[in-house]
């Protein structure tokens, strides 16, 4: 043949771009290497496009096993008029061949698949997708031998990869995926979490020993917990049936027994959930379906006979130690001193994680200013500490800055205020339903008043610190898991305690093993008399006596009145030997300092933590300390962990997902009042001092407050866009995503519009030579003099002689300006 | 202007960024993970408009009359059923309280509900009550509740890019219970992206989506021209690229085309014909509604326009009940039904759903509901000694009436039925909240099991995801 044909021309354009397409995806791999550990983003409609993957595949199997039977079929009836249809398939096979790699590329980068199986399932397609476009040119050119040949190797490799990539859809990581988004939930409590255990999936058929009996026993509750739980237990219990004991899933639904042990094929169980989807009878009839594993899980423990491991069940849910622990501090090595940085550098070997340089100071200054006092440093600052040369400098910086307690209150107040869910306006006040405790809060802070005792006068309180407890009351009724000593109960065991105790206030959690009754009893100490048992808000009669979560941390006299109850739980909770109550705390101040916390979410402390031993040592040695947040801010601080370069997260839902691992703090934004602080320092302030809440405030306030800071007025519209929540509830973290309503707010709302056209009529004034106004604005904002190209925009923008909109213009977009709003 | 949003103009508008941040945002992620959960349901409308009637609005002093009692000095307070006469509607055997006739000619355009059972919270405050209508869930929450609109919002994304998804006209926040109506006027857990774009003066509409007041569409065009510029010059880019700056980024450029759109004339009342605009111009509510008619056509999503609350005024009548009603309906009859007409005219109303409600209704006499009496919060004599004791003056739960049209509600239906006598209470197919929000959503296309996971816990569009829409009124 002279010219090409056209399927051939195809082939090799489809080659083409599909090598193109192979280059752009491993320096997508580079560069997501690169990024560690943080996973490429991945937009929905690659996501979708990739999941095609599972489909396109069949075209090419069954293309080419159809071409391979032609050529038997021709080959055994020595007939030849099969030639032409079987060159048709081997083509199409080719081409789809080529759809079927560049799909399951693309969807290999967008879905989590992380085994070693992926990379075998992705090579050997690869190669088979070559050897069938080798084939197809034998079809157009070379003898038939070669052409036997090469579709015989080409079908081949189609089996094998098809085997693995069949491995990787329903093999041992599709369970787990389920499971990944609720890092709660361990499969086992060993090491090795979310796998399947090798029993199961070698489908082993020895007798199981105790240890196999367990993890089996936990596989088979897990599936139930996630499918089944919702409609089979303690909220509804559809067809008689709960599967949420031993004793409901033996005992069956109105329909007898779901299962027959020893017989999963004749287990009504096993049937239902492997029908398919539009099926009337299928299980779970709502939500997501079990994979084909979950479902092996179930065949599996049928098939052994159901067995069910004696005495006390083992929890489905990781639970934390509750126990402080002191951990060895591994080896100092190099100028790795800090006990923070050792456990790190530990952490840092086992997983292959190198140390960056530490920032520069013009970087590290603005930090710890901004997550110490919640101010940006002065120019002048900035230039002494850089020309500093002592070698203390850094140490010395975070000791001044924690010494300015009016400075550090002012910064820390933000944050305790949303914890502690206190405002200077909000529901409740109209009614007297609810109570500030600015002024005690604001002291305490200011006084550096060691957590122990913090705690301890929030939850036994004085009129000063009732607020906290007392919740809000709204006028009228309201459901039951809402009464205010349910309130007091779900907000200490979240803010004090790392725990989620709002669904246990209305039935037995779905998500942790802590029952209503336990809620009840713990929301009885905050009560007057003891409070009947609501389940999903109605009344069952029954109630619970008086009892901390945590039985190991004492008894409550629950005889005795309430302000000895009150002091009495202060007492237990925070004694030493509760090191959860630390864990939390020392958790949230890395969060506050580090972009994200050891834990997290903060207020999930039996989430696996990224390093115990860090955790643990830090509770610890806070404890040792005398509770002194100061003391553990410095420390975290003048780590050479905390002057790691900062991390950035391409997706803000990543800082949570499983398997994060620690690289340096997270890029963070400022919030809403360092946002206002800021500017207010910096161009112009945003706040009058009349907008200071004084009569909520102590006294003494006056005259060490260098402008009026946003912690310290009441919430508005600008503060709201910028994400200062309104406190009805606690709120332990803030988004640090910008999106449109802020945008407009800083683009023309009222309010910051009148603070920039007040700054360009003061910068005007007092810089004449535009020059030096664009010197000093940057040397304000950002802390450091314009680069030339930076210079002859502002220059170019603002014009000889700056018009007063030309200066606002150029305020407005410093002010806009990412490195300003960004701690890096 | 009146034009239907296409995928075209969705494209042309757009930049690559936005619509990058669009892709991965919520719409895709839910059309896609809604295939595995309930029926896909087929949407009848994209857009909705809530009249929010705030303060309580008496049943039977509008769209509910019941017997007529002329004002007489020294009349018996329990023989005042209603204080006007009525008069039919284009709805057979309907009739509508006098100064109600614009919105009694359009009814053959939409379902008039009856039935309406507002919560029984053991205490009547407005704000609570209100918080109630707007979230489906009764305060406190132990997280904090979006609005209707935020739901919207979140799952469905704006309809026009440039315009926001959820805007609210005519709420100040400087009036009293303001703490309280804030709780609800918020996307809550859902994040403040999906919160609400308030406009409270829609007279000062414009101000809200054009560049600041003093800049011109060349300076305002300089002014992002600079920030881009100075970005790019500056250093940062050794940083690599993060979520915090791509969003920050990604925001402003969609504030700047939003301020910067032809859309944003929609904002622009004094673009309106005169005689159009007259009718409107009945106070802020008024121009609230012409101002909801322009952005639909424009492509809005859900916006919500209020009479206002503030204890004391508008709907919320303690005395003066009759005159005040005669005031109230001069501010509502004639918008609301050249609303309903513009947007019929126009081929709008067909996917447009407006709904007219208030949180509960009112009553000479009994407060609360009967049987489930509460706490008596407004003195009302038993004998009508002065015109300022004739109106509905307590807070009735039990019975309200509630306007709907367009958007695949059925045209010219009557829903439900009260008591001709006191008490004046629901006797015929009772609605309560989570049907009507069910029923909005429906029609959207938003599955009714739909939900958010915070801290791991699935939080419903209504509690637990119960409550089924009223498939009588859809057509």
């Amino acid at each position: 043949m002279k010219t090409k044909s056209p399927f051939v021309k195809a082939i090799i354009f489809s080659g083409k771009v599909f090598l193109l397409l192979l280059a752009t995806g491993l320096i997508n791999e580079v560069l997501a290497k690169e990024n560690q550990p943080v996973k490429a983003n991945s937009s929905g409609f690659l996501t979708f496009l990739g999941r095609l993957h599972p489909m396109i595949v069949h075209f090419p199997i069954g293309l080419l096993y159809a071409a391979l039977l032609f050529e038997f079929i021709a080959w055994k009836s020595n007939a030849r008029n099969f030639f032409a249809a079987t060159k048709v398939l081997v083509f199409t096979g080719a081409l789809s061949s080529i759809l079927s790699v560049v799909f399951g590329l693309v969807l290999s980068k967008t879905d989590s698949y992380g085994s070693s199986i992926l990379s075998i399932h992705q090579w050997i397609g690869i190669a088979t997708m070559a050897f069938a476009i080798v084939t197809a040119y034998c079809y157009q050119k070379g003898s038939r031998k070669i052409q036997y040949l090469m579709l015989f190797a080409t079908v081949l490799g189609v089996t094998v990869a098809g085997h693995y990539g069949a491995e990787l859809t329903h093999g041992e990581d599709y369970l787990s995926s389920a499971f990944s988004d609720n890092s709660a939930v361990a499969a086992t409590n060993t090491g090795e979490e979310d796998n399947l255990p090798d029993f199961i999936l070698a489908s082993q058929k020895t007798p199981l020993s105790e240890s196999q009996l367990q993890d089996l026993n936990i596989q088979v509750r897990t599936v139930f917990a996630h499918h089944c739980y919702s409609c089979h237990g303690p909220l509804k219990m559809k067809g008689d049936l709960r599967l949420d004991s031993k004793e409901g899933i033996f005992k069956g639904g109105k329909n007898g027994s779901v299962f027959t042990p020893g017989r999963p094929e004749k287990s009504e169980l096993i049937r239902r959930v492997s029908l398919p989807a539009n099926d009337k009878d299928v299980m779970p009839s709502k939500g997501q379906r079990l994979s084909l594993n979950e479902i092996q899980v179930l065949s599996y423990w049928i098939r052994q006979g159901a067995p069910w491991p004696t005495g006390p069940e083992k929890s489905l849910y990781r639970q934390a130690e509750l126990e402080p622990r002191n951990p060895e501090i591994p080896q100092a090595t190099g100028d790795l001193t800090n006990p923070i940085d050792r456990f790190v550098n530990a952490y840092f070997e086992k997983n292959n994680i190198k140390w960056g340089t530490p920032v520069n100071d013009r970087l590290y200054i603005r930090r710890v200013y901004l997550d110490v006092i919640g101010l940006l440093p002065p120019a002048d600052s900035v230039d002494a500490f850089i020309n500093d040369k002592h070698p203390e400098k850094r140490a010395r910086l975070v000791n001044s800055l924690l010494a300015r307690n009016d400075d550090y209150a002012q910064h820390w107040l933000t944050f305790w205020n949303d914890a502690l869910r206190n405002d200077y306006t909000g529901t409740g006040y109209i009614t007297n339903g609810r109570s500030d405790i600015t002024k005690w809060l604001y002291t305490s802070i200011r006084n550096n008043k060691p957590y122990n005792e913090f705690v301890k006068e929030l939850i036994s309180p004085d009129s000063s610190s009732l607020g906290f407890i007392r919740g809000i009351e709204w006028r009228g009724v309201v459901n039951a898991s809402q009464r205010t000593e349910m309130q007091a109960a779900q907000n200490v065991s979240q803010v004090f305690m790392g725990l989620n105790l709002k669904c246990a206030s209305c039935h037995d959690s779905f998500i942790s093993d802590w029952k209503l009754d336990q809620s009840y009893a713990f929301a009885n100490i905050f009560s007057d008399s003891l409070l009947e048992i609501n389940r999903c808000d109605k009344p069952t009669g029954k109630f619970a006596g008086r009892q901390i979560l945590y039985k190991q941390l004492g008894q409550i006299n629950s005889s005795a009145s309430k302000s000895e109850r009150l002091k009495e739980l202060a007492d237990s909770l925070v004694q030493p030997r509760d090191g959860r109550l630390y864990r939390t705390l020392v958790n949230r101040i890395w969060a506050q300092l580090m972009g994200r916390g050891i834990v997290e979410p903060v207020d999930a402390m039996d989430n696996k933590p990224w390093s115990q031993d860090l955790l643990d040592w830090l509770a610890y040695n806070f404890v040792a300390n005398g509770c002194d947040i100061k003391k553990l801010i410095y420390e975290i601080a003048i780590s050479k962990t905390y002057q790691l370069p900062s991390v950035a997260v391409k997706d803000a839902g990543l800082i949570s997902a499983p398997g994060f691992k620690f690289a340096g703090m997270l890029r963070k934004r400022l919030t809403a009042e360092q946002f206002a602080d800021a500017v207010s320092e910096a161009i112009q302030p945003v706040y009058g001092d009349s907008m200071i809440v004084y009569n909520l405030l102590p006294k003494e306030i006056k005259g060490t407050i260098p402008f009026p800071r946003a912690s310290l007025v009441k919430n508005d519209p600008f503060l709201t866009a910028l994400g200062r929540p309104n406190r009805e509830t606690v709120t332990t973290s803030r988004s640090s995503n910008a999106n449109l309503l802020q945008a407009l707010e800083l683009t023309n709302g009222a309010q910051f519009n009148a603070v920039i056209k007040q700054a360009a009529a003061k910068w005007k004034k007092k810089y004449p030579d535009p020059k030096k106004m664009v010197e000093n604005m940057y040397r304000n904002t950002l802390g450091r003099l314009p680069n030339a190209a930076e210079e002859k925009t502002a220059l170019l923008a603002l014009g000889n002689e700056p018009t007063e909109n030309n200066i606002q213009d150029f305020i407005w977009a410093m002010a806009m300006h990412p490195e300003f709003q960004l701690l890096f | 202007m009146n034009k239907n949003w296409n995928r075209r103009d969705f494209l042309k508008k757009s930049s690559a960024a936005t619509l990058a941040a669009l892709a991965a945002g919520a719409p895709v992620a839910s059309l896609l993970t809604s295939c595995g959960r309930s029926k896909k349901i087929e949407a009848t409308a994209d857009t909705v408009i809530l009249l929010w009637m705030a303060g309580g609005m008496a049943h039977t002093e509008t769209f509910d009359p019941k017997a007529y009692a002329p004002f007489q000095k020294g009349m018996e307070s329990n023989r005042v059923l209603s204080t006007f006469p009525s008069f039919p509607t284009a709805l057979d055997g309907i009739k509508f309280s006098e100064g109600l006739q614009s919105i009694g000619s359009v009814m053959d355009k939409g379902t008039l509900i009856r039935s309406y059972v507002a919560a029984d919270m053991g205490f009547i405050l407005h704000s609570r009550h209100q918080y109630h209508w707007h979230t489906c869930y009764e305060p406190p929450q132990t997280v904090a509740a979006p609005h209707i609109g935020a739901w919207i919002a979140n799952q469905l994304g704006p309809k026009n890019p440039v315009i926001p998804a959820f805007i609210d006209i005519g709420q100040r926040f400087s009036v009293g219970e303001a703490e309280e109506l804030k709780a609800f006027h918020t996307a809550g857990f859902l994040g403040n992206e999906y919160g609400p774009f308030m406009i409270p003066d829609p007279s000062q509409g414009l101000e809200c989506a054009r560049p600041p007041v003093g800049m011109d569409a060349k300076r305002f065009e300089r002014r992002n021209q600079l920030y881009d510029s100075l970005i790019s010059k500056s250093p940062m880019g050794e940083f690599g690229s993060d979520y915090q700056k791509e969003s920050l980024r990604r925001s402003m450029e969609q504030a700047y085309m939003l301020l910067n759109s032809p859309e944003a004339k929609a904002f622009d009342l004094s673009l309106e014909p005169k005689e159009i605009y007259d009718i409107y111009n009945t106070g802020r509510f008024g121009l609230g509604c012409l101002l909801a008619r322009r952005l639909t056509q424009q492509g809005a999503r859900f916006i919500s326009v209020t009479t206002e609350y503030e204890p004391f005024k508008g709907f919320d009548t303690h005395e003066n009940g009759h005159t005040r009603m005669v005031d109230m309906k001069k501010m509502i009859d004639g918008p609301v039904a050249q609303l309903v007409k513009d947007l019929d005219k126009s081929g709008h109303l067909n996917r447009t759903m407006i709904i007219l409600a208030s949180e509960f209704s009112r009553d000479m006499m009994v407060e609360g509901r009967p049987g489930a009496t509460v706490k008596e919060q407004v003195d009302q004599p038993n004998v009508v000694s002065d015109m300022k004791f004739y109106g509905m003056h307590r807070h009735f739960t039990d019975g309200c009436s509630i306007l709907m049209f367009g958007g695949g509600i059925k045209k010219g239906f009557v829903y439900g039925k009260t008591a001709d006598e006191r008490p004046c209470k629901t006797i015929e197919s009772p609605v309560k909240i989570d049907q009507i929000h069910q029923t909005i959503y429906h029609a959207l296309g938003i599955p009714p099991d739909t939900q958010y996971e915070i801290e791991k816990r699935p939080f419903y569009t209504t509690p637990d995801g119960k409550g089924e829409r009223i498939k009588e009124i859809m057509a």
